[in-house]
């Protein structure tokens, strides 16, 4: 190994050159510079060795030698992706490739072939070489999922939208259009759609928001950028062309549909996955819920939660409910009561009590005269009281996506105020 | 004799089970896939159509039923029918609502898919046919003749005239690689303006240091990249039109400049071989015979158009009248004129020591079909990316403004590319015909070098072929990410899969191919196991590339469609473009690292030309057949992307025919027409190359009749 000294200086050169290129792709810098190093050095060791002549094989031989240890890396692919949680297709696809490795590899091996003996061989091998890729590709493409043209034409034979008039018809038409529109790219909503370029637009409720705020949303995105989503990259993600594409009824069809994303379990959540957070721990949501709170938010002009409840935690009036104490229970006035205390309110039970009211006291159904947006951003503050959030050692949990399911029984037990929801 | 016997049967029986293995696999081991089955694989490669015949009959059968059941009531009044008749076509208006181009009034044809029906086909697939088979064509006539004059070139004697023609060749190339080196700046380190520095600084440096290469003033290979560099740089910061030039944008233009300054020396100096001569001579032969059959398939799809779909056709010449009028037929003129003195004068400017202008005459070949390319692009990126607003498409906007549409340029540099590795690999497909073909063993030890030096070539400019890949769909998305998403996450998602197994499936035949050529090089077995340590790279590469998000057609699931078959979301990173950048660039690297130990192997050891392992040629016509089928699937795509629009958002695709065909309908068309292109193919190359051969050898053969004439 007396070329070590040089493989190891070109290594640490490459692991460098690994690290620029990771930290410039933002692309975790350790690990590429790791990888490509670990690699260089492998290489290095390989080119160094003394190498006799490489026997080869036939195909049984081949086979012989080769199966048991492909079987046994497919073995650990399948249970090492199940593992991980991948789903069986998955779990397919790379036992396939293992199994295609294989065969490249008993290619490399394999004994040279025999010379054809005549034009018939020739003739035989080069429909053999068109026939192969021609039998995979057909197989392949075959066998790849497929849909089904008559769903596309159905939806291209559909009657445009011209009209809007407010009800399920509109939000049935908004929902086609944010499908349509292949909103669902870069938007799940909820448990539904499969990408975090965007906010997942049910778990931030986008519903909570005023229909003119959304509209200009989709017309001027660049307009207010979703917190998490700042990066210049996701700044230029939405198109800017909604406004010109879609006309007046399909926008508010659209807003319609948008406006049913609501969670009457959770609070909003924010950011982009895997960093996100709840509103209980937005610095600046906790700051728009004091405006509310102490009855300076214009758009909730009439609410003050302060009166009873106290600018600052104390209590202004007997019976009120005091957030500073993490240890008060759950009003026992109201026929859903629970047994818990503040620090372990649900965030159901906090929005439902607001929402809702407590009977026979002044706290009123706040729900069906203010927006919902405010009274969640006044629940975040209010539990600053007993939880400073500068004194926080851990944010809360991001809830997790609710179900399918789950959103059906909202409905059913009708958790919304809303009659359209 | 006996003996014999039994080992000659035993490969044959051995054959027979291989082949009963392959067709019980294709029927029996593919259900073992859930949802699939027998029934359901056999459906799968029929496609939609039976379905949609299905329902069709179902229709049919409905409305005779119908008819039936209102006979009675016939005698309601034709006058009462005709306006129930109009208020249903008002109601189904929306149908028939062609877009913008709204000043075409839909005809009866249009609505029914042109009147007349394609026999067997269908109108849609008949153009479809007809186009993917015209472009192949085509791009053989514009691929191969890069090729070939790169190959004159290096094969030709460096008299003064050679040398006053390479000044020009090595311009010419010197704009084609700083393009290429500039896009990939652009791309990677996200320099801007990354194509125009790329291309001024190779150009200006390949001309400069050609100069003086002429006079034998910058013989010296280091002097020379030194001075290209810097008169690139020069010219560049001169020329590209920025407010501010970055120092990556220098260092880009630095780089190109050297680049070119390096060619130039190295193919101005270059040892002539005859070996390239011959080569550059035989492929022209063929590019003859591709020539004719561009234009005959040209004409077919033209043809079937103006049948098919005249609304559309009329409108889209109405586009563009210059270009129509005098843009084509100029440039299709000049180019057959040019290519025909260029395949009929090498032997003539030969004898009479005149090669320069022979080169000049391929430069300007090269020049010529380029510029019929870009030509051709203006209403193929028209249709995809018209240029908005749409309502000034007729009214402010110029003809010009509507061939430079948004993806104009990258789709000229996605072809120009595309063409050099289809030129690469077609000849890689020739050599092996003529391998096979030949007995004499200097043939094929010729042959067997053709081989490498179309691998060559075609890894060459596949190497930056996904770049120039991306750069197109970039322009897409930034256009109407709508048209992106389309091809990325929606309909055409599991043909992106297709395209990326393909794309494993050309890495890893090539490096395939080099393993087997390196095996008759003496002492190249030292690089074996590292080149092993690459085969697993490529594997494990190929598996992330091919990863999807999901595995259902669509992007959010139809009914029929699992919708658990989606990756979780802390596994998806596997599915995004970083992971697939970091498969492609393992790909490339893995790829280029053992081209790196093949070239050294032929440095370094003695080549036992013609003594390739017989599986090679082979080899080589796998990848030329898995080339074309990708390309005419990367067409594909690309037409299918612009969903139900002939013009997107522009002119509406109001045909029965509208919808995007299944992968599985798709694969077997595809899979149909670069079958017929390779069949004419193989004519072509037995005519243009080996039936002269053959004729030869006779003539040669025979006992001299008379004393020859002396020249």
């Amino acid at each position: 190994m007396k070329n070590l000294p040089k493989i190891l200086i070109i290594c640490a050169a490459v692991g460098a050159f690994g690290y620029g290129v990771g930290k410039f792709f933002s692309m975790s810098p350790p690990i590429m510079a790791g990888a490509m190093a670990g690699l260089t050095l492998i290489y290095g060791i390989l080119l160094t060795k003394q190498h006799r002549l490489p026997k080869e094989k036939s195909f049984l031989k081949n086979i012989m030698t080769k199966v048991p240890l492909v079987a046994t890396i497919a073995v650990i692919l399948w249970f090492g992706a199940g593992h991980f949680g991948f789903p069986y297709w998955w779990q397919i696809e790379f036992v396939s490739f293992s199994v295609i490795g294989m065969i490249f590899f008993i290619i490399l091996d394999l004994k040279s072939m025999k010379v054809e003996r005549g034009p018939g061989d020739s003739i035989i091998r080069l429909i053999g070489t068109y026939a192969l890729p021609s039998a995979l590709f057909i197989t392949i493409t075959a066998q790849l999922p497929q849909f089904n043209p008559e769903h596309e034409l159905a939806k291209l034979n559909k009657k445009p939208v011209t009209t809007f008039v407010a009800g399920p018809e509109a939000i049935a038409a908004g929902r086609e259009i944010f499908e349509s529109n292949k909103c669902f790219n870069c938007h799940k909503v909820f448990w539904e759609g499969n990408s975090d370029r965007g906010p997942n637009l049910g778990t931030k409720q986008i519903g909570l928001y005023s229909a003119d705020y959304i509209k200009e949303q989709i017309v001027d995105p660049r307009k207010k950028q979703s917190p998490g989503f700042e990066d210049p990259k996701s700044v230029k993600a939405m198109p800017t062309y909604y406004g010109e594409d879609l006309n007046e009824a399909e926008l508010l069809s659209l807003v319609s549909y948008l406006k049913t994303m609501r969670d009457p379990t959770h609070i909003p959540v924010e950011g982009k996955f895997p960093d996100q957070w709840t509103w209980w721990d937005d610095k600046q949501i906790v700051e728009e819920g004091k405006l509310v709170f102490e009855g300076k938010e214009p758009e909730t002009e009439g609410l003050n939660c302060a009166v009873c409840h106290g600018a600052d935690g104390i209590p202004m009036m007997t019976g009120a409910f005091d957030f500073r104490n993490p240890n008060n229970p759950d009003t026992k006035k109201m026929p859903d009561h629970m047994d818990v205390t503040l620090k372990d309110f649900p965030d159901a039970l906090y929005y439902k009590r607001v929402t809702r009211g407590v009977d026979e006291t002044p706290m009123a159904p706040w729900g069906t005269i203010f927006p919902h947006l405010y009274l969640w951003k006044a629940e975040a503050y209010s539990r600053t009281f007993h939880d400073p959030l500068d004194k926080r050692t851990a944010k809360k949990p991001v809830p997790p996506i609710p179900t399918k399911e789950e959103i059906e029984g909202w409905k059913k037990d009708g958790l919304f105020l809303d009659p359209l929801l | 004799m006996p003996s014999s016997n039994v080992s000659e049967q035993k490969p044959f029986s051995f054959k027979l089970v291989l082949l009963a293995l392959f067709a019980y696999s294709l029927v029996h081991l593919s259900p073992a896939l859930p949802g699939a089955s027998t029934s359901s694989f056999i459906q799968n490669l029929m496609g939609p159509q039976s379905v949609l015949a299905q329902d069709d009959e179902d229709e049919e059968d409905e409305e005779e039923g119908g008819d039936e059941e209102g006979g009675g009531e016939e005698t309601g009044g034709e006058a009462a029918e005709g306006d129930e008749a109009a208020a249903e076509e008002d109601e189904n208006a929306y149908l028939y609502d062609i877009g913008p181009a709204k000043d075409i009034k839909p005809t009866k044809e249009l609505k029914d898919g042109g009147g007349y029906t394609f026999p067997g086909l269908g109108n849609r697939k008949a153009t479809w046919g007809a186009a993917q088979l015209h472009i192949l064509f085509a791009s053989f006539i514009l691929g191969c003749p890069m090729f070939v004059v790169i190959m004159e070139v290096m094969g030709a004697r460096r008299t003064q005239g050679v040398r006053k023609a390479i000044i020009l060749a090595n311009v010419f190339m010197g704009v084609l690689t700083g393009v290429i080196i500039g896009i990939i700046g652009e791309i990677i380190v996200n320099i801007h303006h990354g194509v125009l520095y790329g291309m001024w600084a190779c150009a200006f440096a390949a001309l400069i240091v050609s100069f003086l290469n002429y006079f034998h003033l910058c013989m010296n290979t280091k002097i020379s990249c030194i001075v290209g560099g810097v008169v690139g740089a020069f010219f560049a910061y001169l020329l590209v039109p920025t407010d501010h030039t970055t120092v990556q944008a220098i260092a880009l233009a630095v780089l190109n400049g050297a680049v070119g300054g390096f060619l130039s020396t190295a193919i101005m100096f270059a040892e002539a071989d005859y070996k390239f001569e011959r080569l550059a001579h035989e492929i022209t032969k063929v590019i003859g015979f591709c020539y004719s059959f561009t234009a005959l398939t040209g004409g077919l799809f033209l043809f079937i158009m103006m049948v098919a779909y005249k609304d559309f056709i009329s409108y889209l010449v109405t586009a563009y009248p210059i270009l129509f009028m005098i843009g084509y037929p100029t440039l299709f003129i000049l180019e057959t004129i040019v290519l025909y003195i260029y395949v009929y004068s090498w032997d003539p400017l030969n004898k009479t020591n005149k090669k320069g202008r022979h080169i000049v005459l391929g430069v300007i070949l090269n020049i010529l079909g380029l510029s019929l390319l870009c030509a051709l692009d203006g209403p193929a990126t028209f249709m995809q990316t018209p240029p908005k607003p749409y309502d000034a498409l007729f009214t402010t906007m110029t003809e010009w403004d509507r061939i430079a549409t948004m993806t104009w340029m990258p789709l000229n540099y996605h072809r120009l590319v595309g063409n050099g590795t289809f030129g690469g690999f077609m000849v890689g497909v020739i050599s092996a015909y003529m391998y096979l073909w030949s007995k004499d063993p200097k043939e094929k030890e010729y042959y067997d070098w053709v081989g490498y030096m179309g691998n060559f070539i075609g890894v060459l400019f596949m190497i930056p072929l996904p770049a120039m890949g991306y750069i197109f769909v970039r322009e897409i998305y930034q256009y109407d990410a709508t048209i992106g998403m389309y091809i990325m996450s929606d309909r055409e998602s599991m043909f992106m899969l297709v395209q990326g197994l393909l794309i494993g499936t050309m890495f890893t035949a090539s490096n395939i191919y080099m393993w087997v050529s390196m095996k008759r090089i003496e002492n190249a077995h030292r690089f074996f196991p590292a080149m092993k340590l690459g085969f697993i790279l490529i594997v494990i590469a190929a598996t992330i590339w091919f990863t999807p998000r999901r595995f259902f057609a669509t992007m959010m699931p139809e009914p029929g469609m699992n919708p658990d078959m989606v990756l979780p979301d802390n596994l998806a990173f596997l599915a995004l473009m970083i992971s697939k950048n970091t498969a492609a660039f393992a790909l490339v690297t893995v790829t280029l690292i053992n081209y790196i130990f093949y070239t050294i192997s032929t440095r370094t050891g003695k080549i036992g030309w013609g003594k390739i392992n017989p599986l090679g040629p082979y080899i080589l016509i796998f990848m030329g057949f898995t080339d074309i089928w990708l390309m005419s699937w990367m067409g594909t795509i690309r037409e299918l992307s612009r969903m139900n629009w002939h013009i997107y958002k522009v002119f509406k695709d109001v045909t029965p025919e509208k919808y995007a065909p299944t992968l599985a309908e798709s694969g077997v068309f595809v899979t149909g027409v670069v079958w017929t292109f390779f069949i004419i193919m193989t004519a072509i190359i037995w005519l243009g190359i080996k039936y002269p051969k053959t004729k030869k050898t006779k003539t040669e053969d025979a006992p001299a009749a008379a004393p020859q004439m002396a020249e």
